[in-house]
């Protein structure tokens, strides 16, 4: 029950001050109070972000995430996690997980990678109900843990032009993806590929105009593979945008074929088959 | 070379460079709707209005051939959009107006002006910026969206005017020419009433076709060049309120912030200036004279923040931007600036000298 905790932790600053009200105890639980707020880190307040580190003790170097500051428009945020590593067959990224703390539904996506990426960088949009902090955890294939936090603001502006991009009536099969393949691919060296599948990620927690709970209905799985070899194996959450845009780095030595695949939580499917020729 | 860089960074490009057109020609021509609402209610003089008008026309007819070849999708543009506030469209639009004369000019001219050394335009664009935030996202944010929600408005056909005459059974390209006809023949008419104007104001006519044309130049910009398939750019034009708040909260946070058209034309509006007035000689740094004239432009730049966040638009986004595309809304709040104007310049609301 992450929310009970962080409640409780508000609970307890108000009995600091309450507590505090001589005037000079008042002044130092003012003073100590941010300071307990940095001392704890904001994956600590969450059992499935706690989950992952397990015990061990997370750094914060050789990892950035990247948000905007300031979003107008918390239904879509760009997010881009990079996590600085080899990917060689025995020092590389194996898992990178993303949450975002205030949301009714904190997951919103883990991304398995292999040294097949060649780079750890990530890119992806993202839905924030409301200014928060977002943690990105990866997990390293030496046992290590790396951990990022960002708090970025999320303001209302109402003049937003939202179409709905999937309400067609054909239930059970999913639109074609659209793929970016890197302009120029070097043998040997990442290359960077974009992808998007126009869907609703319906989270399951929105009403229709008659009150009706509409279903949850998410993209839950992404996969690329190159020539059966997985580059990245993603699990997708309801706190991943609307429409899944996915920028990540494949890395080939040779021609071969990269095999993209969406996976509904319906069990129906959308796939790419891309040719891959390094030059 | 153009392949070479993102399609933000052309985007950028080509918002700067829009900016350093309409910050020299507006420097060179005191390019402005209040002067030319002012001379003309005041004075009788219509000449500053007509290049005004001018703008809109050639911005009207320039954007619907774009259109009309299919290069721009006008429909993603926030003016097309089908619903809108009946009232806070028109009434932002009177507060904007009145504030406009206020501030004896809007936002655009004051960055114009700013560029060339008027420091009083400093005043406004910051009261300016920090009032659009205020009410876009900041305290007044709720209560503008309680608002808009109570007396939002659907149109069913659509914003655009043209789209009305289509669902008469019009063809669409018919329709689109038949409502420019509409919108551009008593604007040219009022144009050519004076036949001084052309012969003895050419740098208010040139300076009316330029500008009018950065407008459909911005369209291609955003929409055309802007138009990538996986983060396309908003399509947006010529337009100050918004882009005067988010170029000041870009100097704050440009590290956690992307840069955007809006932000580069006003940049490059105060490029553009600068050298103009350096180079025409009229460069000069000029302050108030009386604290209460300041308090006047503080207010001003207020009411034309707020009201240009609730009417979407200033005198150049809603009244040559907004009305390119054929919107209704941009119709309601073209109609609120004048009025708010003319309330500041005549009857028992006008504002006293001071």
């Amino acid at each position: 029950m992450p929310q009970k905790r962080w409640n409780d932790h508000l609970m307890s600053r108000r009995a600091v001050l309450r507590h505090g009200a001589n005037g000079l105890l008042a002044g130092a639980a003012l003073w100590a109070l941010p300071s307990v707020a940095w001392g704890r880190q904001a994956w600590e307040r969450l059992d499935e972000t706690r989950a992952i580190v397990d015990g061990r003790t997370p750094t914060g170097r050789g990892i950035t995430l990247d948000l905007p500051s300031v979003s107008e428009d918390g239904a879509s945020v760009r997010l881009t996690v990079s996590v600085d590593s080899p990917m060689s067959s025995d020092d590389y990224v194996e898992a990178i997980h993303l949450y975002a703390l205030g949301n009714p539904s904190p997951p919103i996506a883990t991304f398995r990678l292999t040294p097949r990426a060649g780079k750890a960088e990530i890119t992806t949009r993202v839905r924030l109900n409301e200014s928060q902090t977002v943690v990105a955890l990866a997990e390293m294939s030496d046992g290590s843990v790396r951990v990022a936090e960002q708090r970025p603001r999320v303001t209302v502006s109402g003049c937003l032009i939202r179409e709905e991009t999937y309400g067609n009536g054909s239930d059970d099969t999913l639109p074609e993806p659209r793929v970016r393949m890197p302009r120029r691919l070097a043998a040997g060296e990442p290359g960077e590929i974009i992808t998007l599948l126009n869907h609703p990620m319906e989270t399951g927690l929105r009403e229709d105009a008659d009150g009706e709970t509409i279903p949850q209905r998410i993209i839950e799985r992404f996969r690329a593979e190159l020539d059966g070899e997985t580059v990245i194996d993603a699990e997708l959450a309801r706190s991943l945008a609307a429409d899944p845009y996915i920028r990540f780095y494949f890395r080939a030595e040779e021609e071969g074929e990269l095999y993209l695949l969406w996976q509904e939580d319906s069990g129906a499917t959308a796939e790419s088959r891309q040719s891959v020729s390094p030059g | 070379m153009l392949e070479a860089l993102e399609h933000t960074t052309i985007v950028n490009l080509g918002g700067l460079l829009i900016g350093l057109l309409f910050g020299a020609v507006g420097q060179r021509s005191g390019f402005c709707l209040t002067r030319g609402l002012q001379r003309c209610f005041q004075a009788g003089d219509g000449r500053k209005l007509r290049s005004f008008v001018l703008a809109m026309v050639t911005a009207l007819v320039g954007t619907q051939l774009l259109a009309s070849f299919g290069l721009v999708d006008l429909s993603r543009s926030l003016y097309l959009g089908a619903e809108f506030s009946w009232l806070l469209v028109p009434l932002g639009g009177v507060l904007f107006g009145y504030g406009m004369v206020m501030a004896n000019g809007c936002g655009a001219r004051a960055t114009v002006l700013l560029g060339s050394g008027n420091l009083r335009a400093f005043v406004v664009l910051t009261c300016l910026g920090v009032a659009a935030f205020m009410a876009l996202t900041g305290v007044f944010a709720q209560w503008r969206l309680a608002v808009a929600d109570l007396t939002s408005m659907r149109l069913a056909l659509g914003a655009g005017l043209d789209a009305w005459l289509a669902s008469a059974g019009l063809p669409g390209w018919l329709a689109r020419w038949l409502m420019v006809a509409v919108l551009a023949v008593p604007l040219v008419a009022f144009v050519l009433a004076d036949r001084r104007f052309f012969r003895q104001s050419r740098g208010d006519w040139v300076a009316g076709v330029l500008i009018g044309l950065l407008v459909p130049a911005g369209w291609w910009v955003t929409g055309y060049l802007g138009a990538d398939d996986f983060d396309p750019v908003a399509v947006v034009s010529l337009t100050f309120v918004a882009p005067i708040g988010d170029s000041i909260q870009y100097l704050m946070l440009a590290s956690g912030t992307d840069l955007g058209f809006g932000v580069t034309v006003v940049a490059g509006i105060l490029l553009g200036s600068l050298p103009s007035a350096l180079l025409s000689g009229t460069f000069r740094l000029e302050g108030f004279s009386h604290p209460l004239r300041m308090l006047r432009y503080m207010g001003g730049g207020a009411l034309m923040g707020i009201g240009g966040a609730l009417a979407l638009g200033c005198s150049i986004g809603q009244g040559i931007t907004g009305l390119s595309t054929l919107a209704l809304p941009s119709l309601f709040a073209a109609a609120g600036i004048v009025l708010g104007a003319f309330l500041a310049l005549r009857g028992p609301t006008r504002l006293p000298p001071i």
